[in-house]
């Protein structure tokens, strides 16, 4: 999954310029949290909510006025990715720098943003149930072929799989959740124990022969 | 009294020999009602038309399935989820799906017509069959057609689902009703197909809090199922007052069903067809009907639902399965049947998770009233 699959495109820009009072503003009636800087077409910050109450709080040294510019509390230079970047690394990036969105720039143009929220989206999509379907989980040697074999029984079954979740297990294994379009499953994975697979879900079922 | 609906033609939706779905189920249940002379005889459907079906199903999708039935090609049916495992094709299937809706149809007839305040019919309880495709064993979606037909006429219809699997198709069709109130309790869709039934699924729109998941642990017992109609079937049906109870009676979460996880014993089932006809006499305005569904185990679902039809038509419970039936039928399949109509206790071995399974349904049901309580007012 690419971050131009799951990017807000167009975002909504500010001036450098911007007094905090009219950034706050921006926030509050589009109900959004990053505000990307741009000055003549180029992104040279970010300003978000909590910068922005920051720096204004009471309890800060030296409190900024409503009427002071974004300009001087933005965060700059700007982290950001590319549409082509998986979203794997984008959150990588914001795991590790501790921020909560992406500026996406392409030919140094800002042509999106993404936030923590539209990754915790994604994750609902990749692990989702879309269609009607039953939880197989198996355990499979890390080595080629043995993804193709699973399959291929499934396939023989003619049942369709729907996703396909994978993670790497202790012991060199891999562990394979699939949703596929059966009620019967037990039937199945039976028949994929008997394989020689190590099946998970369905629990306690006896292998064929 | 308790009326009863069935037709010979249910039998056409066969799905082969290998498919667990099997219309030897209610033929086994009527043979038993028979030797233990008790049986009476059911009231015949028509089966509707393909028309009627349309008041649920997509016109396209009711020609596809019209078609492959009458043995014609049809190059798009696997989009419409047709000629796969759980839903092979078989020639006559439409015909004797359209009998179950009939069925069940006839059964809400009767009951808005004041004809009957209890009904069984001997099949339908396709409650994964969708708008425009079908799905686990399902084709057309009776329990739809049935409520859509009570709501149009002005009703308020409740829809409990007892099936181990949750009742997506009937609760997709009318999720944003609010003349509808559905109910499914089911092993959670972590696990099981179709691996939808989630607390926070509660309806659209001036259907929101009208639709009610409890979906349990896996290994769950039978007091979690009763706990469940205790905390929220009775109060939210005490709050609903709808004009009938329409229930899917799947006996598939019985502890020996092959195809889910769930451990009830016949005394479980007992308990429970007591407790919902109870709530549907005191809160749905006394008028329930009860459809098949779900149900694997050729040596528990017979009895399974014999119990059903016993409690509601007020006969005593007898204690032993004919003998010439048990033999029959043991030669038949090659499995071996309690010598009661009651399970053998004890049924299973003790569930080790035992009290970590209670807990969490526990909370799975504090979780679910927090979330619709509030609209109950």
């Amino acid at each position: 999954m690419l971050i131009r699959e799951i990017m807000h495109k167009n975002p909504i820009t500010i001036p450098p310029e911007t007094p905090l009072f009219e950034a706050y503003k921006i926030m509050q009636k589009k109900n959004i949290r990053h505000l990307p800087v741009l000055e003549n077409g180029k992104l040279i910050g970010i300003v978000t909510d909590r910068d922005l109450r920051l720096a204004t709080s009471q309890l800060a040294e030296k409190p900024f006025k409503p009427e002071d510019i974004v300009k001087k509390i933005m965060s700059s230079p700007v982290q950001t990715t590319a549409p082509s970047d998986p979203i794997e690394i984008a959150t990588k990036i914001m795991r590790e720098l501790k921020i909560s969105s992406l500026p996406v720039l392409e030919n140094e143009k800002l042509v999106g943003i993404i936030t923590g929220a539209d990754l915790l989206d994604a994750m609902l999509k990749l692990t989702g149930v879309h269609r009607p379907s039953g939880r197989l989980d198996v355990e499979l040697s890390n080595r080629s072929g043995e993804l193709a074999h699973l399959t291929n029984i499934i396939a023989n079954h003619k049942i369709n799989i729907h996703s396909i979740l994978t993670y790497p297990e202790e012991d060199n294994k891999i562990r394979v959740v699939l949703r596929i379009n059966t009620m019967e499953i037990k039937t199945l994975a039976k028949e994929i124990c008997g394989s020689g697979f190590v099946v998970i879900w369905p629990p306690h079922i006896s292998c064929a022969k | 009294m308790c009326k009863i609906i069935y037709h010979n033609k249910y039998g056409l939706y066969n799905l082969g020999n290998e498919h667990p779905f099997s219309p030897q189920r209610a033929e086994m249940l009527i043979e038993l009602l028979q030797e233990l002379k008790v049986f009476k005889e059911p009231l015949q459907p028509s089966a509707v038309n393909p028309e009627q079906l349309k008041l649920i199903h997509d016109k396209d999708y009711v020609n596809i399935v019209e078609n492959v039935s009458a043995g014609n090609e049809q190059g798009q049916a696997e989009k419409y989820n047709l000629g796969t495992a759980d839903n092979p094709i078989v020639k006559g299937m439409a015909e004797g799906a359209r009998y179950q809706v009939g069925g069940t149809l006839h059964g809400v007839q009767l009951l808005m017509e004041n004809k009957a305040n209890k009904v069984i019919t001997f099949g339908g309880g396709f409650h994964h069959a969708h708008k425009n495709s079908a799905a686990g064993f399902c084709v057309y979606n009776d329990l739809a057609v049935a409520i859509k037909e009570m709501t149009n006429q002005g009703m308020h219809v409740a829809y409990l689902d007892i099936d181990v699997h949750h009742g997506d198709g009937v609760q997709e069709l009318f999720y944003d009703d609010d003349k509808v109130m559905t109910i499914s309790i089911h092993e959670s869709g972590e696990f099981l197909f179709p691996g939808t039934g989630w607390i926070y699924e509660l309806g659209r729109g001036s259907g929101r809090s009208l639709k009610l998941n409890i979906p349990l642990e896996p290994f769950s017992e039978g007091d979690s199922y009763l706990l469940a109609i205790d905390k929220v079937v009775k109060p939210a049906l005490a709050w609903f007052r709808p004009d009938a109870l329409i229930v899917q009676a799947g006996a598939d979460a019985h502890f020996s069903d092959p195809l889910a996880d769930i451990l009830l014993t016949t005394y479980d089932y007992e308990k429970l067809f007591k407790e919902i006809i109870s709530i549907a006499q005191n809160s749905c305005n006394n008028k329930m009907l009860f459809t098949f569904g779900g149900g694997y185990s050729p040596t528990a679902t017979p009895r399974v639902w014999a119990l059903l039809y016993f409690i509601l038509s007020n006969i005593e419970i007898p204690k032993y399965l004919p003998k010439k039936w048990k033999n029959k039928w043991e030669k038949i399949l090659n499995m071996k049947f309690p010598d009661t109509l009651h399970d053998a206790l004890p049924a299973y071995d003790e569930i080790p998770r035992k009290q970590e399974i209670i807990n969490t349904n526990k909370d799975t049901i504090r979780r679910l009233m927090d979330s619709v309580s509030q609209h109950w007012l």
